[in-house]
């Protein structure tokens, strides 16, 4: 059981600044997920963590532990990588009892490990398969349960789902966190697709260019995203952002969509946030889940673009006033592509973010549903 | 323009049989996809509407007409090799321009050919930029621009975005969605993702092994689903498919974990499909119920997995509701919502649903 902290990291290759003053404390038994588009500095810092780099200044510390100078093998880190690396000539028992044996854990007790860790992970049945004809499905669970079997302190992963398919991905994200949850490893999962961090980590450390965005649970960065990178970039499809100014109206404060038309006035404590911040030129976001179509003259302006139904639910396309949005709906949703419509974004499904600095007003409080 | 035909296609490696004994018909103007997993065939297919493969038995024909003694370059179908395959020290002219050099195209027509297929493609301003400094959609405009250029019968595409991350993804797919129904040229597009396939094929060929399990409109396949094969492809999070029979009016799974009021369960063992979405949660009445496994929170739903005996249930819940791990639970079905499938996988139909 052990906790992270990183404390004032950076790196720098050459000229370039991967990774630019990173503080964060990583709690004992978390599921944290690393989260960002490729070059946000992610896997830079997962491989601080796991002593395969060094960082260019500040520390890493497990517990109160200084790791400055504890080469890799001695960090006591479980690693699993995208590109599993599995010995082709040995077969998945071995394989599985191969990290307690260089340990030298008695047979009895690797026995008892590796038929426990095959069971969770679905591979009793391959046990004594040659590992060279095995499926990529299979030989992920196979890196995994070799990782997992030395029942490592902390335990690093690095995109280990990226090359398997989904239906199988989606049955492994829940086994995956099913299975830190039983064995309380302290879990650092670098994703690139947010639906894993979401769906898996207790919370999520969002990245870009180097620089950590927001940390959160899931459900809070995704209500409460602190700027509209974390907006966008957290959702499927991400949050809607639409350049808006706030005017007055009647006493109470909107926002004014241009061609769109004026929203509905904002909720009582984003409007307070607002008014305090002086903010007049903001992004008006609302997520494509909590929007509904309006009649009459209700809501704001809107032209269907597109509309493309993915199985359990139809995304419908928007132009607002120019700004491309979408829509999350049941698939009887009545908008046909070419046709105008009537849009409301739920009265606390509003956030608004400055339009200069990117950052959220207010919207610390607030959530959604 | 085209429609493209297989007429009993069967193509072999060696003792490898690739495609199946398959026949379809890809109508003019449709944009169709080959879905499955790996080496179920899709890009042998590809290749032997391409003319790089021959088949071993059969017919292709190209709007009624049997191509399958003419070579490749006689058949006029363009692979679109995606933006990566962009030449980088050319400009986006200069990569439309290359194929017609190649064929050496006189000078006056490959200028007239290049501005109209500007025009449709709506890339007349960003013409003399280089790769580099084009936005994903533009370089896959410009990548389509190349294949247009010679004004091919129909367009092939091998699974061009999956190598892009996911929000891209999402967009690029929309964006040739968008261009080929401004051009209403054929496009036969192959991919391993279901979310794209279902995104935006017109209609859509489910294979398995060589061979088409399901052809049809997404819509069709995803909503009448013709074997738990097909079933089990389309969809996130997959559909539930639990193994049972009817008992009093109710179907219990094989182990009797667990119940559902289910009216219509045909006779006998059968295995009961039901999408995640059409499940909702209730709390439970005395002694029935599932064990709550995981809840993951995606934001606008909920995927909530239920353990009950071997079997794991997946139910997707609109919103962000409080769902306690560990809890019990009862599971309520959208009857209207139910499949069944017998042993070999075939669906039926309901007794009375």
């Amino acid at each position: 059981m052990t906790s992270i902290r990183l404390d004032h990291l950076t790196k720098k290759f050459g000229s370039f600044a991967a990774l630019k003053t990173m503080d964060m404390e990583i709690r004992d038994g978390e599921f944290m997920a690393l989260l960002g588009p490729s070059g946000c500095g992610k896997s830079t810092t997962m491989n601080i963590i796991a002593g395969m780099e060094g960082p260019s200044t500040g520390r890493v510390l497990f517990g109160d532990r200084d790791m400055s100078g504890v080469p890799m093998p001695k960090r006591g880190v479980g690693f699993v990588f995208q590109n599993y690396a599995i010995f082709t000539h040995m077969n998945v028992r071995q394989n599985l009892a191969y990290g307690l044996k260089v340990r030298g854990t008695p047979q009895p007790e690797i026995n008892r490990r590796v038929t426990t860790i095959a069971e969770f992970l679905q591979l009793t049945q391959f046990l004594d398969q040659p590992s060279a004809k095995l499926s990529v499905n299979i030989l992920q669970r196979l890196a995994i349960g070799r990782s997992a079997i030395v029942e490592p302190a902390i335990f690093l992963l690095d995109e280990p789902l990226s090359n398997v398919d989904a239906a199988f991905r989606a049955v492994m994200r829940t086994e995956l966190k099913h299975l830190q949850r039983q064995f309380k490893q302290t879990m650092v999962y670098v994703t690139h697709d947010q639906l894993e961090a979401m769906t898996m980590a207790d919370r999520i450390a969002v990245m870009d260019h180097g620089v950590l965005q927001q940390v959160g649970t899931p459900l809070e960065v995704y209500n409460n995203p602190a700027n509209v990178f974390v907006a966008r970039f957290i959702g499927s499809p991400g949050m809607n952002l639409v350049p808006a100014t706030l005017v007055e109206r009647d006493g109470q404060l909107r926002a004014d969509l241009g061609a769109a038309g004026i929203s509905a006035p904002l909720a009582p404590e984003l409007a307070a946030a607002a008014r305090t911040a002086g903010a007049g030129e903001v992004w008006y976001g609302f997520r494509p889940e909590e929007l509904s179509v309006a009649s009459g003259d209700a809501g704001l302006a809107a032209g269907v673009t597109f509309v493309e139904r993915i199985g359990s639910r139809t995304v419908v396309h928007f132009d607002i006033a120019g700004e491309p949005a979408k829509g999350v709906f049941e698939n009887d949703v009545a908008l046909q592509e070419g046709s105008a419509a009537r849009l409301a974004p739920g009265p606390d499904a509003v956030r608004l973010f400055d339009r200069q600095s990117g950052n959220a007003i207010g919207g610390s409080t607030h959530g959604l549903h | 323009m085209a429609s493209i035909e297989f007429r009993s296609v069967t193509k072999r490696f060696g003792d490898t049989l690739a495609v199946d004994d398959m026949s379809f018909r890809i109508e003019d103007g449709e944009f169709f996809c080959f879905f499955g997993p790996p080496l179920a065939g899709k890009s042998t297919i590809l290749r032997m509407i391409l003319g790089l493969e021959r088949p071993d038995s059969g017919e292709i024909l190209f709007d009624g007409r049997p191509v399958t003694e003419v070579g490749p370059a006689a058949r006029n179908v363009a692979m679109v090799f995606q933006n990566l395959a962009l030449f980088p020290h050319l400009s986006a002219e200069g990569n439309i321009r290359f194929p017609l050099l190649e064929r050496k195209v006189e000078a006056g027509s490959i200028a007239r050919r290049v501005a109209e297929v500007a025009e449709k493609l709506h890339i007349g301003h960003i013409l003399h930029k280089l790769p580099a400094h084009l936005s994903g959609g533009e370089r896959q405009r410009v990548a389509i621009a190349r294949a247009l250029v010679r004004d091919p019968v129909a367009y092939l595409m091998d699974d061009p975005i999956s190598a892009l991350d996911a929000r891209l993804r999402e967009e690029m797919r929309v964006e040739l969605k968008r261009i080929q129904s401004e051009l209403g040229r054929t496009l036969v597009y192959v991919t391993h993702d279901q979310e794209e396939a279902m995104s935006i094929a017109d209609r859509m060929a489910i294979l398995e092994a060589g061979a088409i399990r399901q052809i049809g409109s997404p819509t069709d396949a995803y909503d009448r689903p013709a074997s738990d094969y097909v079933a089990r492809l389309l969809g996130a999070p997959p559909m539930n498919l639990l193994q049972g029979s009817a008992v009093d009016g109710e179907f219990r799974l094989a182990d009797g974990a667990i119940a559902l009021p289910l009216s219509g369960v045909p006779e006998g063992t059968v295995t009961v499909g039901i999408r995640p979405e059409n499940l909702s949660l209730a709390p439970p009445a005395s002694g029935a119920g599932a064990t709550v496994f995981e809840v993951e929170p995606l934001g606008g739903f909920t995927v909530v997995t239920l353990s009950a005996g071997e079997d794991r249930v997946r139910a997707l819940l609109r919103g962000q509701p409080k769902v306690e791990t560990d809890s019990r639970v009862a599971l309520a079905v959208n009857p209207a919502a139910v499949h069944f499938f017998a042993a070999d996988g075939r669906a039926l139909s309901a007794a009375s649903v």
